[in-house]
């Protein structure tokens, strides 16, 4: 498994340091994400020790947000303040995104099947 | 026996927080399980819920947490990257409905970001909160580095990740229902795309279809708001 956590960790070094050189705004673990996907489509495939890798980071992903969750604590004046506005903004916001995204793909796909007819 | 030398390294070892939130997650998912995996019960609200009443009674500050359990944040890099192989071994589906994939991709990811920010802007919220409100619909893990790329308050991010994602996990079965939505691959994209990983944990049980065309929109509106994101709001900045 070591040799697929040092490609984890090479490619988002890869993607820092471009980002860092060519001052990019995407964050570096994203291009770094983005060359890893590349690097599978060019390889036509992953390998044992990547897989394991993998898996290992993604099993418990949630757990990696608690620490940045945290600061939670440090927002309670904006959130009291402005709290209607927000759950208004995320359940409204929510409900009709998710609507309008199967809706529009469903209307998008319809018409795909309809033009092969 | 030194009362005072324990007490000291308690409260200065980083391992207290780090068992703390370990076994915080741990409990999290023994009880998730218990109850079926219900939605509501996800182990990160859990674990939020034990590890902010500890950090409140014991009048810990954000910093102090933080820098214990910085380890654990670090992860967050790499497991972006790890984000790559399940995408990678999804992206074959993108062949069999291509165009609706992609313009759904852009014009509803576009719109779901733009609604929740328009509601923001009329009842009033700050920019801060807007800020951090733009990147509710992405998979957590990029929705940190991107908000703290944007000048966001990551914690407001995750925070409004994790609704989203329950908000879509708990009504999206329902909603497809009342609008008639006909085929599951847009009913999983459009969980990946508003909802992420909890929308795609809801996926799975509509059908294995539902599923690989949710973490497919999940994987891909990541990397989408990570690339376009910043370069939109450092334009209007």
């Amino acid at each position: 498994m070591l040799k697929g956590i040092i490609v984890l960790l090479f490619f988002q070094f890869l993607g820092e340091c471009i980002a860092k050189f060519f001052e990019l705004l995407v964050p570096g673990p994203v291009i770094g994400m983005i060359l890893l996907l590349l690097f599978l489509l060019i390889k036509k495939g992953s390998f044992v020790s990547l897989d394991n890798a993998v898996a290992l980071h993604l099993r418990y992903l949630p757990l990696l947000f608690i620490p940045a969750a945290m600061g939670i604590i440090t927002q309670i004046d904006i959130i009291t303040k402005e709290f209607w506005a927000i759950a208004i903004a995320l359940f409204v916001g929510t409900i009709v995104a998710l609507a309008f995204s199967a809706k529009f793909m469903d209307y998008l796909t319809n018409k795909g099947e309809k033009n092969e007819l | 026996m030194n009362y005072d030398a324990l007490i000291n390294y308690i409260h200065s070892t980083p391992l207290t927080w780090l068992i703390l939130t370990l076994a915080a997650f741990k409990l999290g998912i023994i009880i998730y399980e218990k109850f079926n995996k219900h939605t509501l019960l996800q182990p990160i609200i859990i674990a939020y819920v034990i590890l902010l009443s500890l950090i409140i009674y014991t009048n810990t500050s954000f910093e102090e947490y933080f820098k214990s359990v910085e380890i654990i944040h670090f992860f967050l890099g790499p497991a972006t990257v790890a984000l790559a192989l399940p995408l990678y071994k999804n992206l074959k589906y993108i062949k069999s409905l291509f165009l609706p994939i992609v313009l759904t991709l852009f014009i509803a990811g576009i719109f779901s970001i733009v609604i929740a920010v328009t509601l923001l802007w009329i009842f009033g919220a700050e920019l801060p909160t807007i800020l951090s409100m733009t990147t509710k619909s992405i998979t957590a893990p990029i929705a940190i580095i991107t908000s703290e790329q944007i000048g966001a308050i990551p914690s407001l991010a995750v925070g409004f990740v994790l609704i989203t994602g329950i908000i879509g996990a708990l009504f999206g079965t329902i909603i497809f229902k009342i609008i008639k939505i006909k085929h599951d691959t847009s009913k999983g994209f459009a969980l990946g795309l508003v909802s992420h990983g909890i929308g795609t944990a809801r996926a799975i049980e509509i059908s294995e279809k539902a599923a690989a065309f949710s973490a497919l929109a999940m994987g891909l509106s990541g990397i989408f708001t990570a690339v376009f994101l910043p370069m939109i709001i450092t334009f209007f900045k």
